[in-house]
């Protein structure tokens, strides 16, 4: 059980000794119940810190927002940014570290474990509490609580917890400096990769018209890419104007640049979008969920994912997050490669 | 005109809607969406995930499409849009109240075509709030009700076992007329009942943006406040606030190619975005807007100073999506009551 007060002190701490330029993590937001990310920069702002299950969000993706701040004003970064992290955003923070996107003396990980739960989706929760409204979440071993005002309302937490918690593998956070709660490694609620087996159960036709009726819902609102701490790229695909330009970039140019997506939110666009930024991905997600619970249309985006990183297992054993000195997957390869071109 | 509708009759009216395509709200992978009707029509949604915004301005609009042979003029042809008529069904009064509010966007100064040609073919019929659908309501601080007939062409509202259906407009008339024998008179007691369910459905406590008519003047002496930066730390730049929201209008304009011998493609209207970083990019690569910050100054002030200033009135209908989906917690009601009570 982590006692919340001694993750306020040490954030308390280390910003009142200069240790640290900034701490992020959870505070209670103005939406009810719910966590929203917090960035306290005063020792004074400490208590403000929470957690609980709605501490949903994968708060690495600042790191790289903080890291584009300072490039952007030619600054030098100092002392480490402090972040609360679970284990699948401490295993995110492994992956920037192996692609050096900011070195391990940059952040200073305080290391939250999910202990034998994990956090709550918001979309089965509102199944549950059936319209009534929520003013706190609480963790109480198995369970969550949940303060409305018809009273306290427990439910078993693996009935509104979100998928990929069910299915994780390690809910501790091994990379850390500093860590609060048990070490429950193995815990598993579900099989590894259960929704994506569950999927890929169904016969082709079934699932192309499954994956049609998602691609066809998507808005292309990229909510899925902003929320994504590793999709940190300064031009993407989908965005027809940012290629690189200079002054002596002709409008020519400019007008013929190559668009690989259209905007146009079409079926043929949204595949496009989906199935590269998943490729993307590959070796690099973590299975932190963000993209699944952002999205506004309920597009199974985690099995994209999740499909990559078994691919990634079952062929090369590998598993992404695990340790900043191993390999990345599509920057690495092995004398024994069956395939002669890569060797 | 008033009437009663037999909530057993509902699926008559709307079969009797032959001229239309007749919308209604249903659920699919979770979601509540508007969908043409195809079996019975259950209003027992809570409020749509998407408003009904797409009938006249939907997130692609083809304007025309182009073919040059090489050595030639490149000939163009217009394309209107076909849309079948629509009544479309259970639409809050929030949403129907930002139904003027896009027609004055694409009214003033310049008639869109695209836009008008889709908007006339479409009726509204409204169902009133009798309770909020979300925790994050807050029409009635924007001058809106939970019984608000404003842009609807009728309101329905639940009593139970039967409707109480009031014609707004013509167009809503004209909707009843087609099926004048499903409906009967109210009777005093229904008079009585709907006044009662109206009155309770404004007393619902709600969220609230305080002293919103001060508003304008407080964001315009605010432009320039550190709160912006701070308030829209966590933002993540993606589109969700914006793409959701009933009145948000701004767009993108292409050219489409599908084939380069002969050129030829479609000139296309897409949905944009102001929280896109890359909204207000220049060609030079200079960002006026370069900052979450400046961001969301911009989608507030648009929706509470900016277009106040225009027309008069606010362009927020509070129907709190964008409160509700915001995936880091960013909150339109919180943002304006801080940056209000911290100005100068």
């Amino acid at each position: 059980m982590i006692n919340l007060k001694d993750v306020r002190d040490a954030a308390r701490d280390m910003l009142a000794k200069g240790e640290v330029r900034a701490v992020i993590g959870y505070r209670r937001g103005s939406r009810g119940m719910f966590a929203e990310p917090a960035f306290l920069d005063r020792p004074e702002e400490a208590d403000e810190l929470v957690w609980d299950p709605t501490c949903f969000h994968n708060l690495s993706l600042y790191l790289v927002h903080d890291r584009k701040h300072l490039a952007h004003a030619g600054k030098k970064s100092g002392a480490p940014v402090a972040i609360v992290a679970k284990g699948c955003d401490a295993r995110s923070i492994v992956v920037l570290l192996q692609e050096h996107y900011f070195g391990r003396d940059d952040v200073y990980i305080i290391g939250v474990s999910c202990e034998g739960t994990g956090v709550v989706d918001e979309r089965k929760l509102a199944r549950h509490l059936n319209g009534a409204q929520a003013s706190n979440a609480a963790f109480d071993g198995d369970d969550f609580v949940f303060t409305t005002a018809q009273g306290e309302k427990r439910l078993p937490a693996r009935e509104v917890m979100a998928d990929r918690c069910l299915e994780c593998r390690n809910p501790f956070p091994k990379e850390h400096n500093l860590v609060y709660g048990e070490d429950k490694t193995g815990r598993q609620l579900e099989a590894p990769f259960a929704a994506l087996d569950r999927f890929e159960a169904q016969g082709a036709g079934e699932r192309w018209e499954n994956w049609a009726r998602h691609f066809d819902r998507c808005i292309r609102c990229f909510a899925c890419r902003s929320v994504c701490p590793m999709c940190y790229c300064d031009e993407c695909v989908v965005d027809s104007i940012t290629f690189p330009i200079s002054t002596e970039t002709t409008a020519d140019e400019k007008a013929n640049r190559i668009r690989w997506i259209e905007r146009s939110a079409a079926r043929s666009e949204n595949i496009t979008y989906l199935m590269t930024r998943a490729m993307h991905l590959a070796g690099r997600c973590t299975d932190c969920g963000e993209c699944d619970r952002a999205c506004p249309v309920n597009v199974p985006i985690r099995l994209l994912n999740t499909k990559m990183e078994k691919e990634a297992r079952d062929q090369f054993g590998f598993e992404p997050g695990a340790s900043i000195g191993g390999p990345s997957l599509v920057a690495s390869f092995l004398d024994k490669d069956p395939g002669e071109f890569i060797r | 005109m008033e009437k009663i509708l037999d909530k057993k009759r509902l699926d008559d009216w709307a079969a009797a809607l032959t001229n239309y395509e007749v919308q209604a709200p249903s659920q699919e992978d979770g979601i509540w969406g508007f969908q043409p009707v195809n079996g019975p029509v259950r209003l027992d949604h809570t409020n749509t995930k998407q408003p009904p915004k797409e009938f006249a301005f939907p997130q692609r609009e083809v304007f025309f499409t182009f073919e040059q042979i090489k050595g030639e003029a490149p000939r163009l042809t217009q394309v209107l849009p076909q849309a079948p008529r629509h009544a479309v069904f259970g639409v809050r009064p929030c949403d129907g109240r930002g139904v003027p509010r896009m027609d004055k966007v694409f009214n003033d100064h310049v008639e869109d075509t695209y836009y008008n040609t889709r908007r006339k073919n479409v009726a509204y019929v409204g169902l009133a709030c009798n309770k909020p659908p979300s925790a994050n309501c807050f029409c009635l601080s924007v001058g809106g009700s939970p019984v608000s007939t404003d842009g609807l062409d009728v309101l329905m509202t639940d009593l139970g076992d039967r409707y109480f259906v009031a014609a707004v407009t013509d167009a809503g008339k004209a909707l009843m007329a087609e099926a004048a024998k499903v409906f009967s008179e109210p009777s005093a007691t229904d008079q009585k009942q709907v006044k009662q369910a109206h009155a309770a459905a404004v007393a619902h406590p709600q969220r609230a943006v305080n002293n919103p008519d001060q508003a304008p003047a407080k964001l315009k002496a605010s432009f320039k406040s550190p709160l912006w930066d701070e308030l829209a730390r966590a933002c993540i730049g993606c589109g969700i606030c914006t793409f959701l929201c009933p009145t948000c209008h701004c767009f993108d304009i292409n050219d489409e190619v599908h084939g380069k011998a002969p050129l030829k493609g479609q000139r296309v209207r897409t949905w944009d975005n102001c929280q896109f970083p890359d909204f207000t990019m220049h060609s030079s690569g200079h960002n006026p807007r370069e900052g979450t910050g400046a961001r969301l100054r911009q989608r507030v002030g648009h929706k509470f100073q900016y277009f106040y200033e225009n027309f008069g009135m606010h362009q927020c209908v509070g129907c709190g999506r964008c409160i509700t989906e915001c995936p880091v917690g960013i909150d339109i009601i919180n943002v304006v009551n801080k940056v209000a009570e911290n100005a100068a």
